[in-house]
């Protein structure tokens, strides 16, 4: 078996053993030239040459490969042994592949998402994501356009600075019309990234702020729809019945610069000349702004940079900047837009629990590999004696924890091909257009090496070191008098034990916290019914109606959808709370006097008659909107108690006024407050417009007697009774929509019981393993005990006071760990603190009462034992 | 293999001891012409009359070294009696390297010699 072959070795090797033959050759002509008999010739040749093997083996050691071939030895001497021991290979290369998949999945995970922001793009390092005010963990648009303007065109650190508005819309023309989501993106969008089209061109800067209706198709778009139609730029296809011009096709892969959603195709700011409005004023905020750091500039240096640029539009515009401006920017792994931040927030958190799991199921191996080690001490005694140092068996022993682990690692990248990809099972069906999985590269196959690596260092070297440290003498003269090989030996098993369950207590812990976290988001009120409700988009605006045709269509699906058997209430909105999305607007209370720096942002909704009612949303003060709440009537707003305590604090806020995006509003109600994105949200004042004043996208919301889904086929044909062109989509039951809010949590106790299942299973066999050991070791002794009149009884507690000492230790070192390691997790918790008590004591009870199991079997099995062939056993 | 561990530390040092005068020795045989490892050894014993014996755990690795290190080169030839073998062939570099070992070890065996050889009266003074 020759494990590194190495064609230039074998051949010198060869060759020196001919130099050698041939130096033989002539001694023993010359010898019997000088008249000797062959035979003595040949016998005093070789006795005058002297040792050949060792002559060759110095010789090799000069060409400086000889540790080469020393490490080929070694490695099949350790495969040899692990042969040997297939009980011991299989079960330790199993849970060693499974913890390093542990840890590579999750690392696929960040890899996928956090190191790959934007795929496709060039140094996603050097690029930031700017942040306007209050800092938010799912913020809304910062930027106005000509505050972006300016902020390109004055600022000194960024090579340059792109910005985006993700929207969806229809593509029309074909016979169904298509939702696709778009961006409108300013004309250096694809260089600031670093992109390159596969066909035609990109957006000119001329053509950034004129409605010159030009469009890029993403690559998938092209593919699917176009069937990668190699004409495809210049021609015209419709969108939102709009004709538009076809001028470039994205490269593969790229899919926007939101991380984790996909744009489908880009268009620029205003390319048909309607949004004038947004494009000239300074207090409509609807840009993400990314810029790119000039080589050799540090973000905190370009976050001063721009601050003080924007600082300069303040003071030149405090009316439209009123509240918190400073800038703060990010890099793109934890950007807050997209679903980086999510990620930032999840992810690093799973991944050291995954690291805790390979270090426990190293200190497992360990223990496992030391009794290994114990048994083979007679072996190892015996190499010592011949000659073999301590540093030679130390690396040979290590040498069968990196095989063994080199091994898990294989497995592990195997399975990881597919845990990669297990990501995206996390997301309920919903309407933003994830695109979120894990990744398998480069980075992470280094990662699993290093991964692996480590794990085989530590269940190697320790036992190794432990056990090469046993004097030979005492071992071959002494038997089985210095048994389980000394107390250095058990010293070493104990702390291996006590690693063990030191280790997973955290991990109990934690994942019981997550899982009462779920429970207790699962059951917390949001604040407004999800039984029994059925939401169903309308793309009025995506398919291109005027706005008198729209209008009218909204009146008729009303109607109609209300008439439907099943159908108690329905109502319009252009929001459904809990599906991270959020619309925020500056508010401006009249009589209000801002503190400085104070965020004037507020969430909005608009809504239509009878929403409240459906939703079961209680009306505290005033009125709900009604159908006279129309494009003829004075604005009116109703308000949440949060808005109402924070503007008009011990006053009636009934009749008040409030200038939101540019229009002055009279508040005619105050619901109660309600979840917006999260159950564990601190609330955020939200207002609430009237659909038929401020409405944009037309949600149908159907309060039902029955299962909502039920009446889902008959809702869309009622909308398509008014118009079979009329997109309909994400039809949902309000309790489906509402589970993307708590994805996060579903992520963090999923894999989170799963390691502390794991590393239960390892902590309680750990234990057990350990103890059985010495038991087994000791059953002589246990013998000559009972023959000299200690009772089973005896024989039992000695047993469990031994494997209990160990299993308190550990519980009390995991127990610190556990209650520091909590308060890294306590912003993810809900309902529940870090160190609370039930969950504590009950992790403890746990861990505690299964160790005492594992120490009970084997002291049962000692008690139990006949004393007289307990003392025969040696 | 870990068996001859010792043994194998006994021949290292005996090279260590010889280290240099050894490599110098090869060197020097060399400049007469392309030699083997048994010619060297017969080479060496001829003309140190029997005196030094090299043994050949320290010529082989000697060589192996000396050609690792360009002062040697080595090539496949037949001999007079027909044996095949490798011939050793000092290089321009070697023979510099001759030269410097020839060099310190003449300072070497002149300060040995005056320590020696010193004379009384000097000593005293």
């Amino acid at each position: 078996m020759n494990w590194f072959p190495s064609f230039g070795f074998q051949r010198r090797k060869r060759e020196l053993q001919e130099e050698i033959d041939a130096h033989l050759q002539m001694a023993i002509a010359d010898r019997v030239a000088r008249g000797e008999t062959a035979r003595a010739a040949r016998q005093a040749a070789a006795r005058e040459f002297g040792n050949i093997l060792l002559v060759q083996d110095v010789t090799r050691d000069m060409w400086g490969q000889a540790w080469l071939e020393q490490l080929g030895r070694d490695v099949r001497y350790a495969l040899r042994q692990l042969r040997k021991s297939p009980g011991f290979t299989i079960t330790a290369t199993a849970m060693l592949a499974v913890a390093i998949c542990a840890n590579s999945t999750v690392f696929s995970w960040i890899d996928g998402t956090m190191l790959r922001p934007i795929p496709g793009a060039r140094d996603t390092g050097d690029l930031v994501s700017l942040q306007r005010g209050e800092r938010n963990f799912s913020p809304t648009p910062p930027f106005s356009y000509l505050d972006y303007r300016d902020l390109r065109e004055q600022n000194r650190t960024l090579t340059g600075i792109l910005a985006y508005h993700n929207d969806w819309i229809a593509l029309t023309g074909g016979a169904q019309p298509e939702r696709v989501y778009i961006a409108n993106v300013s004309a250096n969008y694809f260089d600031v990234l670093g992109i390159k089209p596969v066909l035609g061109r990109f957006f000119l800067p001329e053509e950034e702020a004129r409605a010159i209706p030009n469009v890029v198709l993403g690559y998938s778009l092209w593919k699917t729809r176009y069937a990668k139609d190699p004409a495809i730029v210049g021609k015209s296809i419709e969108v939102a019945r709009h004709p538009v011009t076809v001028i470039g096709v994205a490269p593969e892969g790229f899919v926007g610069a939101a991380p984790g959603l996909r744009d489908d195709l880009w268009v620029t700011l205003d390319p048909l000349g309607t949004d004038v409005w947004r494009m000239t004023h300074r207090d409509s905020d609807w840009l993400i702004v990314i810029g790119r750091l000039r080589p050799g500039v540090s973000r905190g240096q370009a976050a001063q940079d721009l601050d003080t640029v924007m600082r300069r539009i303040v003071s030149a515009y405090p009316d439209q900047h009123l509240g918190d401006n400073r800038i703060t920017l990010d890099p793109m792994w934890r950007s807050p837009f997209g679903a980086n931040g999510y990620m930032a927030a999840t992810l690093p958190i799973l991944l050291a629990f995954a690291g805790v799991v390979l270090l426990l199921t190293s200190a497992n191996i360990a223990t496992l590999t030391l009794v290994r080690f114990v048994s083979r001490r007679r072996e190892l005694a015996i190499r010592q004696s011949l000659g073999a140092n301590r540093m030679q068996l130390v690396r040979q022993m290590m040498l069968e924890g990196v095989v063994l682990s080199i091994v898990a690692g294989v497995v592990a990248l195997i399975l990881t091909l597919w845990t990669s990809k297990t990501f995206a099972w996390f997301f309920p069906a919903n309407s933003i257009p994830l695109v979120l999985n894990g990744n398998m590269d480069h980075k992470v196959v280094i990662g699993i090496a290093v991964f692996s690596l480590l794990a085989g260092m530590l269940c190697g070297a320790l036992p190794a070191w432990r056990s090469s440290h046993t004097p030979a003498k005492e071992v071959l003269k002494a038997e089985s008098a210095s048994i389980s090989g000394g107390s250095g030996n058990r010293k070493l098993l104990s702390g291996l034990v006590v690693a063990q369950i030191a280790l997973s207590l955290p991990l109990l812990l934690c994942s019981g916290l997550f899982l009462r976290t779920l429970r207790n988001l699962a059951g917390a009120n949001p604040g407004f019914e999800q039984d029994h409700i059925l939401t169903a988009s309308v793309g009025l605006n995506i398919a291109g109606y005027s706005d008198d045709e729209a209008q009218s269509i909204r009146h008729k699906i009303l109607d109609r959808v209300s008439a439907l058997p099943g159908v108690e209430v329905a109502s319009l909105t252009d929001w459904i709370p809990m599906t991270l999305i959020q619309k925020r607007s500056d508010a401006y209370p009249e009589g209000y006097v801002p503190h400085p720096h104070e965020s004037l942002l507020v969430e909005n909704a608009e809504v239509g008659p009878r929403y409240f009612e459906s939703l079961h949303i209680p009306i505290l003060e005033g009125r709900e909107f009604t159908l006279n709440d129309d494009e003829k009537a004075p604005r009116a707003i109703i308000v949440d108690q949060t808005a109402a305590r924070r503007f008009w604090p011990g006053q009636d806020p009934l009749g008040k006024k409030l200038r939101v995006l540019g229009s002055l509003f009279t508040v005619v109600g105050v619901v109660r407050n309600s979840t917006h994105t999260f159950v564990n949200e601190s609330p955020e004042p939200m207002v609430y417009m009237s659909f038929f004043q401020a409405g944009y996208e037309t949600i149908v919301q159907v309060k039902t007697e029955g299962n909502p889904l039920d009446l889902a086929p008959a809702v869309e044909q009622a909308i398509h009774g008014i118009d079979s062109r009329l997109p309909v989509f994400d039809v949902r039951s309000m309790r489906e929509s509402t589970q993307l809010a708590s994805t996060f949590a579903v992520i963090e106790s999923s894999l989170a019981g799963m390691f502390a299942l794991i590393g239960l299973v390892l902590a309680i066999t750990g234990i057990y393993g350990v103890v059985a050991y010495r038991t087994q070791l000791r059953t002589h002794e246990f013998g000559i005990r009972m023959a000299l009149g200690a009772s089973r009884v005896d024989v039992l507690r000695l047993v469990l006071v031994q494997g209990l000492w160990l299993a308190g230790t550990g519980l009390a070192l995991g127990l610190a760990f556990a209650l520091g390691l909590t308060r890294l997790i306590a912003r993810l918790l809900y309902g529940i603190s870090g160190n609370d008590p039930v969950t504590v004591v009950s992790v403890v009870m746990l861990l505690g009462g299964m160790s005492l199991l594992a120490c009970y079997l084997p002291a049962h099995r000692a008690m139990r034992r006949n004393p007289v062939t307990a003392i025969r056993e040696l | 293999m870990s068996t001859s561990m010792n043994e194998k530390d006994q021949y290292r040092n005996r090279i260590e001891l010889l280290q240099g005068t050894l490599d110098m020795l090869i060197l020097q045989t060399l400049q007469w012409g392309p030699q083997h490892g048994y010619g060297i050894v017969q080479a060496l014993r001829l003309r140190s009359g029997d005196v030094l014996q090299v043994e050949t755990g320290s010529l082989y690795p000697a060589l192996h070294r000396l050609e690792r290190q360009s002062w040697v080169q080595s090539e496949w030839k037949q001999s007079e009696s027909k044996q095949k073998a490798r011939y050793y062939r000092i290089t321009a570099k070697g023979k510099k390297q001759l030269a410097s070992d020839l060099g310190r070890w003449e300072r070497i065996v002149e300060a040995i010699g005056s320590v020696m050889y010193v004379k009384p009266e000097e000593s005293e003074s």
